[in-house]
């Protein structure tokens, strides 16, 4: 019992980069992965973990300083450092829970596709870590694994029904039919967009507003190349920080090359993770065969939209002015600059492409994002710390546009660590309640579309 | 060599996947090709440097010279071969 409680120790006191190896051939051997290709996919994310680490720093040790010199220089208060989200799914995939949380997620499912409860099906394991990081954080905070596991069923539940309510707009906006997005990042920002889509219809005046720019790419396309917007970026701040031009031009190429780098680390993620992603694709699909799905995808199969490309390239430079202005907010926006895309593709479809509430909803969603953000900074920053990234030695913190950054996300995280007694009963009653609702609403339109066909 | 550009969202995830599948693909058929991934907002700008793009979802986003395949089949797993054959047809 000692001797493996010894060994159990030595693996935690190295810390991720070991520990996600093992974790990763873990979950693979019980997907009946090979133990070769299981092996060699942990080591791939360990050291997609350890590039991440790298990159981390370069950022830090860049932007940190000048974003301090920043905020002495013109009050411009944002010290909390946007590291983006793959940093952060680095950050989930290297806890030591992360094992329980992926099966209890797929089991969820499995559970709901058998009560048809959705018709998701959600085999998408790489963005399970949205769902994951509530309850490692929950667990962090509470110290309670129930907690923590509670939290993640949570919100795999909100996840696949609010994929299940998005899927028509899926279908009809973008055209790709049978096909849900379980993608928390996208997801997320539909629950400010519908109520407040219902509400900029009612206001006379507003309610007609709408504009077209033709030529948004031709102007804006900088926004969209991240090596371009990490050089602009880091010249700004700086230039904000009063930094010798020498150092202005070195901070802009710096994070030109942050922003390049940290989508190529985290591709190694992804590449560890298709064996056991497809191994479990494999085994769900043989279980419900014949069964009529929405396959889960990743949020990215629909980014491309112009629309939602156009949209993106205005909410960005707009979101950067927002964050500087915003009360309350200490996120200085910027690798998940990269991805904005994602948080304004289900506003875009809801609107059915109109380009001025786009960009109002787009940007209520990014400002939610940011305050969100920064108030769970600390607790994102002593989790990485925890896991061994290296950041939070000279006391500053970072957040993402990922995690409890997400509108939903951030609810589900603060009613777990509330008063338990007031807050659980409030989330499960809203959750039910929209449930009910949305099934009235799906099942009013299914009747018009059975009227329509006839 | 065949130059082959995957695109999607956040030139990461679906790409990685679309990526894998057509590199073991290429390898089975005995065609050398290089793959290179990108996010679909930096497509324009890439996209004539290399003979194949190859988008995850739906691309009607620019103007790009070269052929486009639409590879959403590789990450649902409906109709994957006939979509890896057309892909294969452009390389020949």
């Amino acid at each position: 019992m000692q001797i493996f409680f010894n060994v159990f120790q030595t693996i935690l006191d190295a810390g991720a980069i070991v520990l996600l190896p093992i974790i990763i051939t873990v979950i693979g051997l019980i997907f009946k992965v090979k133990i070769a290709k299981a092996f060699r996919s942990g080591l791939t994310i360990g050291i997609g973990f350890a590039g991440i680490n790298l990159v981390i720093g370069l950022l830090k040790s860049n932007l940190g300083p000048a974003a301090q010199a920043m905020v002495e220089n013109f009050g411009i208060k944002l010290d909390i450092l946007d590291v983006g989200w793959g940093a952060i799914a680095a950050v989930t995939w290297s806890s030591p829970i992360i094992g329980i949380l992926i099966f209890c997620i797929l089991a969820t499912n499995i559970i709901m596709l058998v009560l048809k409860a959705t018709d998701t099906l959600d085999v998408d394991i790489w963005n399970y870590h949205h769902m994951a990081i509530v309850g490692i954080m929950v667990y962090f905070v509470t110290k309670s694994i129930p907690l923590g596991i509670a939290a993640t069923v949570i919100m795999a539940i909100i996840t696949f029904k609010l994929s299940d309510w998005t899927a028509p707009l899926v279908e009809e906006y973008f055209g790709i039919p049978g096909v849900s997005l379980p993608t928390m990042s996208a997801l997320s920002s539909i629950i400010i967009a519908a109520p407040l889509n219902w509400l900029l219809d009612k206001i006379p005046g507003i309610n007609k507003i709408d504009f077209k720019i033709k030529d948004a790419k031709k102007y804006l396309g900088f926004f969209g190349e991240p090596m371009m917007m990490g050089l602009i970026l880091g010249g700004i701040i700086g230039a904000l920080a009063k930094y010798p031009v020498s150092q202005i031009l070195s901070l802009g190429v710096n994070m030109a090359a942050v922003m390049i780098l940290i989508p190529k680390m985290t591709s190694l993620f992804m590449e560890g993770l298709m064996p056991i992603s497809e191994a479990a694709k494999k085994f769900t699909q043989e279980k419900f065969k014949g069964r009529k799905f929405l396959i889960g995808l990743d949020a990215a199969v629909v980014v491309g939209n112009p629309d939602v490309i156009t949209t993106a390239l205005i909410v960005i430079p707009l979101t950067i002015f927002m964050a500087a202005l915003l009360p309350g907010n200490r996120v200085l926006p910027f690798a998940d600059l990269a991805v904005v895309t994602f948080r304004v593709a289900l506003v875009v479809a809801i609107t059915r492409g109109n380009l001025f509430k786009n960009v109002i909803m787009g940007l209520v969603c990014t400002g939610a994002i940011l305050l969100a953000g920064t108030a769970t900074a600390p607790v994102l920053t002593a989790l990485a710390t925890s896991v061994g990234l290296d950041i939070a030695a000279d006391g500053s913190l970072i957040s993402s546009f990922a995690a409890t950054s997400l509108t939903v996300s951030y609810l589900v995280f603060k009613a777990f660590t509330s008063n338990l007694i007031i807050s659980i009963p409030i989330l499960l009653v809203v959750i039910a309640g929209t449930w009910v609702v949305m099934s009235k609403l799906s099942k009013k339109r299914a009747e018009i579309l059975a009227v329509r066909e006839q | 060599m065949k130059r082959i550009l995957v695109a999607c969202g956040n030139g990461i995830a679906t790409s990685t996947v679309v990526a894998m599948k057509i590199k073991e693909k290429c390898e089975d058929n005995g065609i050398d090709v290089s793959v290179t991934q990108c996010k679909l907002l930096e497509v324009e700008s890439k996209a004539d440097q290399f003979d194949l793009l190859v988008t995850t979802g739906k691309f009607t986003g620019g103007d790009v010279t070269i052929p486009v395949v639409g590879a959403i089949s590789l990450l649902t797993g409906v109709g994957e071969e006939s979509t890896l054959d057309e892909i294969l047809s452009h390389l020949k």
